[in-house]
Formats: structure tokens, C-alpha cells, sequence
């Protein structure tokens, strides 16, 4: 399936902004998504240059780490978690709120 | 006039017993309290003095510094709040993370305290380490060290501060576009960010896990080094962590760089037009010197870097959006208190404590790596960041270094560039490229503008080379002294 082109040509509508804010889980206000969607406009009609760069046969880079020599990998090895003083896994101590050894959440529905 | 000009004068002071560990960190912790500059978020006052007597008795026990074996003996040093701290408070420069408290140390941290480093406390960054002027901090900005109108730089721009200010001997900083050099550059102070996967980033707060890297920022190239030295080498915690070990760059300083026949080049794309007369001047009679020295200055070019900008507003929000999915207020952080609703609402509640700036980048990257769009974005970015590096693999064939300007300008005044969230982005066009290709880089200052405000000379290596780019740093740092 081919790809959106890049929309250059069309200013990015505060629906999209609305939209990806939503993947992101972010709430925006009215003056956020009107601010931004400006805003977003401006720097991805400067990042379109990279449309002009060729690319043809260039593989991606994710990372630096690519070009490093020895492996990223190492063997799992379980090691016990680090507790507070009171007997408590140090995970839990900053949580909210705790119910026995979980994070408690709302319901996802 | 600085307390200390140096680690090797605080260590001389110390021998000669003209200081003490624990009097020279009161003194610190008077200056940080009497400042105004809110570079400091967190001062550690009691770890501080406790670290500071156990500096005492192992002078007292020795006689005199091990240097060797203590490098950072006493020590006074301030550590970037995106480093974590088992137990005290590391907020990122975020209400996100206002209140948290880290279960762990960040690897880098620990080797500096096991080297004797003295914590005097957490310095004030912009938010999640977004931002070039510090002006992001949901903690207020950090002012200038010298000229309070004005910003330090960002996002280290509490290290930086601190340093140039005389409330620390050395700080750290971390560098993901620029966030050491640049502040580094405006304070008038020396900061590196080395070769990508040298530094442990564990325990760094992550923004984007393929660009940040964790450096040194003090009065003199030399301390660089010696934090280097003893923070640097292999992290089985980090996963992107060099197969090496420690650097020698401290050796590498003092055995000093023969500059005779060093190539240097200079980048066209450098000195791209726009850039203030001043900083250009300083940064060519900075190469001038070198060229005095015996070093061959060597236009070269690197066609791709004009790009560079783009492909880190691509590249590096697109990380930070999936790195900072995990802010959503369940395990850590910040949780909106009586939501009603579901689990998205309360991700959406507890996400509200993030700063715009953040939002923007997160919405930016959330977009460039959304499906239809990530080809032509996110990849796209990737394959051009590759041509970034060739350039540079390239150029290294035929010279040493490479040098050029930190910024185009000096130092702005507050609140001149919160506007435009484009021009903030552009002014990081020269830094970026190094990260970008995960090569080392830094600045050291090389003198001022018209109004005083200083101007920072970036250099630049092949991978690895770190060693070899701080010793050149030294010799045109040390130029004056016979």
C-alpha cells in the first residue's frame, strides 16, 4: 500500500494534529491544537527538504550503535530486585498507588 | 575570581593543606544558597558534607590526594537532573517527574562518587532535556552567569551556569542535538560530549536513545578529561555501551598533541551565512592559531549537513515520543488526582503535566512515525542521517579534526526566541551533526564579544578519538602559557 504523500502542498489541518494527539494520549486544548497545528505546519514544511536528498540504495541508520563493533546483546540473568528498607520492592515506592504487589489503575474499559 | 581555577588546583590546595574537603564544600553550598541564577533544583547538602569527611579522612589517612586511585577526591561537582539518584529527588527539569525519587544511580554517577566526587546537588535543565536556552524548565529559567538578561544555553543549561558561576568545580550535563556544547559555548566554560556509546547512559532520563550522551562541563579542558577518564567505559546496564574501557584521556592531555602537520578541516558548511561577525572572527583566529602552531587548516565539505537539522526533528522526536510513552502516571511520575473515566482518560490527565515544548515534540514524532507517514518521515530521516555520517567518514580521510563555530551567535536575551519554536530549532545546526553521526565533539572557549559574552570553538573527531580531540583542545586552551 503506498504511502501518504508528504503534504508539502496541503498546511496540516488541526484534525490531524487532533488525531495524533489522541495516539499520543495527550489532551489538547482548542488554543493547543490551534497553536500547534500552526506550529507543526512551519517545522514540517522546513523538514519536507529531506524530500530532495537521494536516498536511492541508502540504508536507513537507526543508531550509531549499528556501527559499533561487539554486539548490543548479552544473556538474560535474573538478579533480585532492589527493596527499600522496609521490605518492599524499591519498583513499587514511587507509585501512586499500590495494591499488594501491583499498580493499581482504573478500569481500561 | 573562581575559588579554584581547576581539579589540579583544589588538589594542590588540599596537599598543601591551604583547603579542606569538608570547608571547600561549605564554602560551595554558602555560594549556591546566596545565587540567584536557579541553577541548582536540588542542593544534597547532607550527602554532600558526609561525602566531603570521608573525603577528609582518606587525605588525612594518605597524607596527601591519590590522585590515581581518587581522581575527583573532594571534589565539588553538580549532576544534571536527568541523571537519576537512588532516593533523591530527579525531576528532569519536568512537573512530570516532580516529586521522584529513583530507585537507582545512574552508572555514570557512581563511578564519579567512587572517584571521590563530592554532590553538592541536581541542576536545572529544560524539560526532558527539549530545549537551547533552559527557558523550558518547568522550575523557571537559569539566568546567564554573568550577564542575567540573558540565557545560559540549553538544555544543560544549569551545568553550564553553575560552573561559570563558581558553584561547582565541574558539572554534568548530557547532549542529544547540542545540550552541552551550546551552554558550555554561551557560559565561557569548556564542555564535551563524547563518542556516542562511551558513557553509560543508564540512568540517564532518556529523550532520544540514539543521539543523548552523557559529558563533562568545567573551568578546563583538562577536567574534562579527568571526569572522562573516570565515568567512561563499558556498561553491561547499557545496551548501546561501547565494547571498551575507560578512557585515557588525562595521559593523553599531558603527554600533549604535537600540532605540527595536524590536519584540521573547515567546514564550508560551517560558516553558513547569518552567523554574528564576532563569533565568526573569534572562531577563525581560534584556527589561526592553530595554523601558527604548524596545524594545516583544510576546507572540506560536508554536503549532507544542511540536512542535519531536519533529520534531528525527525529523528530525535520520534524517538522521545516512544520514550516518553511511558510517562503515564501508573508506576511514577505524575497522577492527576479524582479522574473520572477510563484508562485513556486517566494516561490523557496524567500526561497534562508535561510543557508544551514536550507536547510539540511528542505530536511531532507521534506523526513521523505513524502508519502512511513513517516512510516518508521517519525512514527518510534515517537513510539521509547515514549520509550525514559518510560525509563525515569521508572528510576524516583526509584530515584530523574538523572545527568550527558552537552557534551562531552568542548568548540571547531571555525570551527573545520562545516564540518561534523554528528559529530555537536552527540554532543548533552545527551541533547536531555530531550527534546525529555519534562522533565526539566539544567546545572550549576561545573569547568574547562585544559585550562580553562569551564564544565557544567546537572541534570534532573520528569515533573513538576522543582522547586525541581533548589533547587539541588542551594545547590551544594552555595557548598563552609558556
Amino acid at each position: 500500500m503506498p504511502g501518504k504523500s508528504v503534504p508539502s502542498a496541503q498546511p496540516i489541518q488541526a484534525d490531524l494534529t487532533r488525531k495524533v494527539a489522541a495516539l499520543a494520549r495527550l489532551e489538547l486544548s482548542d488554543a493547543e491544537v490551534s497553536s500547534f497545528t500552526k506550529q507543526l505546519a512551519q517545522v514540517l514544511e522546513y523538514v519536507g527538504q529531506l524530500q530532495q536528498a537521494d536516498v536511492s540504495g541508502v540504508e536507513p541508520l537507526g543508531s550509531p550503535v549499528e556501527l559499533q563493533e561487539g554486539g548490543v546483546m548479552r544473556d538474560d540473568e535474573a538478579r533480585p530486585s532492589p527493596t527499600s528498607a522496609d521490605g518492599k520492592p524499591k519498583v513499587l515506592s514511587s507509585a501512586p498507588e499500590v495494591m499488594l504487589d501491583g499498580f493499581k489503575v482504573p478500569p481500561i474499559l | 575570581m573562581a575559588r579554584f581555577g581547576s581539579i589540579r588546583e583544589l588538589h594542590d590546595a588540599y596537599d598543601a593543606k591551604k583547603a579542606s574537603p569538608v570547608e571547600v564544600t561549605r564554602d560551595y553550598l554558602a555560594a549556591i544558597r546566596g545565587s540567584g541564577i536557579n541553577a541548582f533544583l536540588t542542593v544534597t547538602e547532607q550527602r554532600a558534607l558526609v561525602q566531603a569527611k570521608a573525603a577528609e579522612e582518606i587525605l588525612s589517612r594518605e597524607g596527601k590526594v591519590p590522585r590515581q586511585k581518587f581522581p575527583l577526591l573532594g571534589v565539588p561537582m553538580g549532576i544534571k537532573d536527568a541523571l537519576t539518584i537512588d532516593g533523591v529527588r530527579t525531576t528532569a527539569g519536568s512537573r512530570m517527574l516532580e516529586n521522584y525519587l529513583p530507585p537507582y544511580t545512574a552508572t555514570c554517577v557512581q563511578r564519579l562518587e567512587a572517584a571521590g566526587m563530592i554532590m553538592l546537588g541536581k541542576l536545572n535543565m529544560d524539560e526532558f532535556a527539549m530545549g537551547g536556552s533552559n527557558e523550558n524548565s518547568a522550575f523557571g529559567p537559569v539566568l546567564h552567569p554573568t550577564h542575567p538578561d540573558r540565557v545560559p544555553g540549553g538544555s544543560s543549561g544549569g551545568s553550564a551556569a553553575a560552573v561559570g558561576a563558581d558553584l561547582c568545580l565541574a558539572s554534568l550535563g548530557s547532549d542529544t542535538g547540542g545540550s552541552i556544547r551550546l551552554p558550555a559555548s554561551y557560559c565561557g566554560i569548556s564542555g564535551m560530549k563524547p563518542t556516542y556509546g562511551r558513557v553509560s547512559r543508564s540512568g540517564l532520563v532518556a529523550f532520544a536513545s540514539s543521539l543523548d550522551q552523557v559529558g563533562p562541563m568545567a573551568r578546563t579542558i583538562e577536567d574534562c578529561a579527568i571526569v572522562l577518564d573516570a565515568m567512561s567505559g563499558h556498561d553491561p546496564l547499557d545496551g548501546t555501551s561501547a565494547q571498551r574501557g575507560p578512557m585515557r584521556a588525562r595521559e593523553a592531555v599531558a603527554e600533549g598533541l604535537e600540532l605540527r602537520g595536524l590536519r584540521i578541516g573547515i567546514p564550508e558548511e560551517f560558516f553558513a551565512a547569518g552567523m554574528q561577525p564576532e563569533v565568526e572572527s573569534a572562531a577563525r583566529e581560534a584556527l589561526r592559531w592553530y595554523e601558527s602552531q604548524g596545524a594545516k587548516l583544510v576546507p572540506i565539505r560536508l554536503p549532507n549537513s544542511g540536512y542535519a537539522v531536519s533529520v534531528y526533528y525527525v529523528v530525535a522526536v520520534s524517538e522521545a515520543s516512544s520514550n516518553l510513552a511511558r510517562y503515564d502516571g501508573v508506576r511514577y511520575g505524575f497522577r492527576a488526582s479524582g479522574v473520572e473515566g477510563d484508562l485513556t482518560e486517566f494516561y490523557k490527565k496524567a500526561r497534562a503535566a508535561f510543557g508544551p515544548e514536550v507536547k510539540r515534540r511528542i505530536i511531532l514524532g507521534t506523526f513521523a512515525l505513524s502508519a502512511g507517514y513513517a516512510e516518508a518521515y521517519y525512514l527518510r530521516a534515517c537513510q539521509v542521517r547515514r549520509l550525514i555520517r559518510r560525509d563525515f567518514d569521508e572528510a576524516f580521510k583526509s584530515v584530523d579534526l574538523i572545527a568550527g563555530p558552537v552557534a551562531p551567535t552568542t548568548a540571547f536575551r531571555l525570551g527573545e526566541k520562545v516564540q518561534d519554536p523554528l528559529q530555537m530549532y536552527l540554532n543548533d545546526l552545527y551541533t547536531i551533526p555530531a550527534n546525529l553521526a555519534g562522533l565526539p565533539a566539544l567546545s572550549v572557549p576561545c573569547g568574547m564579544d562585544s559585550a562580553g559574552l562569551p564564544i565557544g570553538l567546537q572541534l570534532l573527531a573520528p569515533a573513538f578519538a576522543d582522547e586525541k580531540l581533548l589533547a587539541a583542545a588542551h594545547r590551544f586552551e594552555r595557548r598563552e602559557v609558556r
